[in-house]
């Protein structure tokens, strides 16, 4: 069967640590409800989620919808946070889960990313290495998300031209984010195959866009 | 024992609860203990090793507690009405009366074996996010234990589509099914002759939201000539109005062909020329030429007229109106079937002959790396290469039990594979399955009999087959 693979990239740096994450958790389930509802979405979505801080882990290997039970997500108490080195990953993980077409199987959907930190990459270098391997990967979307008044807009352009910030880092915030994100994923279901862009739907009022 | 023996275990018994009380009592003045406390010692003793005894036992309780816990139960996500089944171990050495309570409300059942192996299985009922209660004993005199356990029940896809139809008024509107069917009635002589059906059904995905049918066809038989032609074309789910796109190349290319097959001596003769000579370069690139000028220029000529209209249009451009096409003409002649076609994108067209045991694909489907990636009809780069003769193909053949044409929509849920597309054990299974039908999903058979005009009912309701992930816009026309 077909997959829409979907990369979560979370920032789970110390800054993230008390309200910030446990509004992430908030919103990514209620991101995995609203997906449920969606047919489509629950037949052919995969998601995955990568976290980052000092370390970079892949805490959910590309799961179906359906089957898919949100992992603990922990945030250290402080420390760098190793954006580039999570693209890095990211990449070595498309390359092995992301199936491509060949006269014996159907491929994938082109993935989609979306990425939310609320600082910058402290391996600024990595970063801007991984972004033209990035740039290789095909994906449909690229959605960047800086969260919170300290997250640097310029390194996530650098990343995507769709790129979006939230005020503040509580729940209501990254509920709104996730909801607007499932929507997204569903547009992005049904627009696939297309040379154009993806046409997101309008963010809600606490994601504002960054031109 | 007689009463004798009885009284004088009693008596003994007094005098040892007399001896020890005198031991205790030695003991605590020996220890320098004065009379009045003696009582209050007593008391703190008792108190002490009670409270001990009770720590012991709930520490025993949380000793369970931490096993129970450290066994990692986790309940798999389930569907609604689908069998839901998940096993687990519990250490029933060390626990008793378990329960799980809330399971009896989503239709579940657990069962505890004496080995411990527990099972909990049935339908459910409905879908959400759920908590489950593991309630279990432990330490006799210790509270009732309990473990909260997240399951959660997906809703099953085929109750969430919706159907909503698609908003008459929007620019190039067209009815979200369409079904011909052309019957091609018997010669002076009897013989059957052959029919051509076709059923466009848009896609769940589309439904859902109320969007048009993108895909399109058209059949045409000219009485005259004998020629059959058939188009389909699926117009890009992306495109803006592709609808309209697959709309013109069908109507264009056929137009086209109708025109130049109608009395068309010259190409009949050019074609009986080559069959009669086929090893002749000469008579085949007169043929080959024949064949450019009507199904190459066919093509081309709705290429073309796709950008007229995009360009008549302000902030239009031909990709807004982005489609595949496919088209065959095809006639029966004194020496078999002659059949030339184009095709440009992805979807399947096939030659299908049970006698022969042969499914001829009549072109290369144009696919990407990843899904959904095709070339489109009204892409530049599509008549400025030699490519474009590539996807021309003519075939001359005693006779076929079937010319199949199909957007993706049915060939990728049918096929999945190139490779599937090339075996003639994949399209048997195809060619039986639409005849047969579904009846799990109660989907029914298409009646292909000679001149069977319902035949186009139960094609369209054939379309609406149920394959996981594929619910795209779904076109197939015949010639059988």
């Amino acid at each position: 069967m077909r997959r829409l693979p979907v990369y979560l990239l979370i920032d789970t740096s110390g800054s993230m640590r008390g309200e910030p994450i446990e509004s992430v958790k908030v919103g990514l389930e209620s991101m995995l409800s609203s997906l449920r509802q969606d047919p489509f979405a629950l037949e052919s979505v995969n998601i995955s989620i990568i976290t980052f801080d000092r370390e970079v882990k892949q805490i959910l290997p590309l799961t179906p919808l359906d089957e898919l039970q949100l992992p603990e997500i922990t945030t250290p108490e402080s420390g760098p946070t190793h954006t580039g080195q999570a693209l890095k990953l990211l990449c070595e993980q498309i390359d092995t889960e992301v199936r491509l077409s060949t006269p014996d199987q159907k491929g994938d959907w082109m993935p989609l990313l979306f990425l939310m930190t609320d600082g910058k990459p402290s391996d600024i270098q990595l970063y801007k290495e991984m972004i033209p391997e990035i740039k290789k990967r095909h994906f449909a979307g690229i959605i960047a998300c800086a969260a919170g008044m300290s997250a640097k807009i310029e390194p996530l352009k650098e990343l995507t031209d769709e790129v979006y910030s939230l005020d503040t880092v509580d729940s209501t915030a990254f509920k709104k984010f996730f909801k607007w994100v499932s929507d997204s994923i569903g547009v992005g279901n049904r627009s696939i195959g297309a040379t154009d862009n993806l046409v997101l739907p309008p963010p809600p009022a606490e994601v504002n866009v960054i031109v | 024992m007689n009463r004798e023996q009885r009284h004088i275990a009693r008596r003994n018994a007094a005098s040892k609860l007399h001896d020890a009380a005198e031991i205790l009592e030695n003991a605590m003045q020996s220890a320098g203990m004065a009379r009045g406390e003696k009582e209050r010692f007593l008391d703190w003793a008792v108190g002490t090793l009670w409270s001990q005894f009770k720590e012991e036992r709930m520490n025993q309780r949380i000793v369970i507690e931490n096993e129970v816990r450290q066994r990692g139960i986790r309940f798999p996500n389930g569907t609604v009405k689908k069998e839901y089944k998940v096993s687990f171990d519990l250490p029933v050495d060390k626990i008793s009366d378990i329960t799980l309570d809330g399971a009896e409300e989503l239709g579940l059942t657990l069962k505890v074996e004496s080995d411990g192996r527990c099972t909990l299985s049935g339908h459910p009922l409905k879908s959400g996010d759920y908590t489950l209660t593991l309630r279990y004993a432990t330490v006799e005199g210790e509270p009732c234990s309990q473990l909260a356990i997240p399951v959660a029940f997906n809703p099953n896809p085929r109750d969430l589509w919706k159907n909503i139809p698609t908003d008459e008024n929007i620019p190039y509107y067209k009815p979200d099914s369409a079904t011909e069917y052309i019957k091609v009635e018997a010669g002076a002589e009897g013989k059957p002759r052959k029919d051509m059906i076709a059923a466009s059904q848009r896609g769940r995905s589309h439904a859902q939201e109320g969007k048009a049918r993108d895909d399109h066809f058209s059949l045409y038989h000219c009485d005259d000539s004998d020629w059959y032609i058939m188009a389909v074309a699926d117009g890009a789910g992306s495109a803006r109005y592709s609808r309209k796109g697959s709309e013109v190349a069908c109507n264009t290319v056929t137009e086209h062909c109708k025109a130049m097959l109608l009395d068309n001596k010259e190409f009949e003769n050019t074609l009986r020329d080559y069959v009669e000579d086929r090893d002749n370069q000469e008579k085949r690139a007169a043929l080959t030429r024949n064949i450019h000028d009507i199904l190459l220029k066919g093509a081309k000529k709705a290429h073309d007229k796709i950008n007229e209209i995009a360009a008549a249009q302000e902030g239009l451009q031909p990709k807004d109106f982005a489609t595949t096409l496919m088209f065959a003409i095809c006639k029966k002649f004194e020496f078999g079937w002659f059949i030339a076609s184009f095709w440009v994108g992805d979807g399947a067209m096939c030659l299908y002959d049970e006698t022969t045991k042969t499914a001829k694909l009549l072109g290369v489907p144009d696919e990407g790396e990843f899904s959904g990636q095709t070339r489109f009809l009204t892409m530049p780069a599509i008549f400025r290469t030699s490519d474009v003769y590539n996807r021309l193909r003519m075939t001359i053949v005693p006779d076929f039990t079937a010319l199949f044409l199909m957007s993706d929509g049915v060939s990728d849920p049918m096929f999945e594979t190139d490779k599937n597309l090339n075996s003639y054990a994949k399209w048997e299974e195809f060619y039986h399955n639409l005849r047969a039908g579904f009846p799990a999903d109660e989907i029914g058979g298409v009646d292909l009999t000679d001149d069977n005009e319902a035949a186009k009912d139960q094609l369209l309701g054939w379309l609406d087959f149920w394959s996981p992930g594929n619910h795209d816009d779904r076109t197939i026309a015949i010639l059988y």
